[in-house]
């Protein structure tokens, strides 16, 4: 992951502890899906965040938002904390005059994560939308 | 400060634990819980609160070969019970005594308060954590003990353990 470049997408499959990344600006789609607890996450989010803050610099605003769906299942405490230095350059994009919209997902009885999703909707300045579903669809 | 373990065991593990084992734990302990009927934002809850424990243990505990940690969950008439027991340093003891001592006699706006302000403004630790996680156990847990005793040498046996009512969540 160390040659990461934001002329391509980026894709990382999921394992046990590391989520599923597919950030593709090309098509405005950004997902971060699945279980993150990785023993060190500044290493596994690292690379990530370079690419993000690649991506914030050289990218040029287009009228149609950028999409990053998140939608966890395990996640430990650096995790979220990681998350939060990624929804900031999110936020960057969108000060620059990139539309960016996020919508965190989660089962609709799972208080905590709804807790966990409105502390980085008052935290961040873009757009956020908390999207409950249900244990069918999950 | 007294641990009782008289409760119908779960799961327990006692031996080397890291980010190999850890992985399997979990998926085991989510599928027990699901066959106990422990509804998904419970089970999350105490999962989460394990992961946090576990993943303390492997970045700062004391490897002992002879001393391993255990990580254990029971079910009692007040809930499901998660312990977890790991051998610290004495530097780390005096650190624990005081640290959750504070954390303890906050109250829930106060626990929130220094929650939001470390992870919006926290540094990460070495091992690239967030400083939160015992916070964030004494949070998702309905009670929550802790005990330091001796231990041979220069090391003390530090005890948590965290139960989830499940009336509270039917």
């Amino acid at each position: 992951m160390s040659d990461l470049t934001t002329s391509e997408k980026l894709v990382i499959e999921p394992t046990f502890t590391t989520p599923e990344i597919i950030f593709d600006p090309g098509n405005r789609k950004f997902f971060i899906g699945g279980n993150s607890y990785p023993e060190n996450s500044l290493k596994f989010y690292g690379p990530i965040l370079q690419w993000l803050e690649n991506l914030a610099q050289r990218h040029i605003p287009q009228p149609d938002p950028f999409i990053l769906e998140v939608r966890l299942e395990y996640f430990n405490t650096s995790t979220a904390k990681v998350l939060l230095d990624l929804f900031r350059y999110f936020e960057s994009l969108h000060e620059k005059g990139q539309p960016v919209h996020i919508r965190w997902i989660f089962l609709e009885e799972d208080t905590e994560m709804e807790d966990a999703g409105l502390d980085y909707q008052a935290a961040v300045k873009v757009p956020f939308e908390l999207v409950p579903i249900n244990e069918e669809s999950a | 400060m007294a641990v009782s373990y008289e409760h119908r065991l779960l799961f327990r593990h006692e031996g080397p634990l890291d980010m190999e084992v850890l992985p399997h734990i979990v998926r085991s302990l989510d599928k027990l819980l699901v066959e106990e009927g422990i509804r998904t934002p419970l089970r999350r809850k105490i999962i989460s609160s394990l992961i946090e424990l576990a993943q303390n243990i492997i970045h700062y505990a004391v490897h002992s070969e002879n001393q391993p940690p255990l990580l254990s969950l029971s079910r009692s008439d007040e809930g499901i019970v998660l312990t977890a027991k790991n051998l610290v340093y004495y530097s780390q003891e005096i650190f624990l005594q005081s640290y959750l001592q504070n954390l303890t006699q906050m109250s829930r706006a106060e626990l929130e308060n220094l929650h939001h302000n470390t992870l919006t403004s926290g540094s990460y630790s070495d091992s690239g954590g967030a400083n939160l996680g015992l916070l964030q156990v004494l949070f998702k847990a309905d009670k929550f003990d802790y005990e330091l005793t001796p231990a041979e040498g220069e090391h003390s046996w530090f005890t948590v353990k965290a139960i989830f009512f499940l009336k509270s969540h039917e």
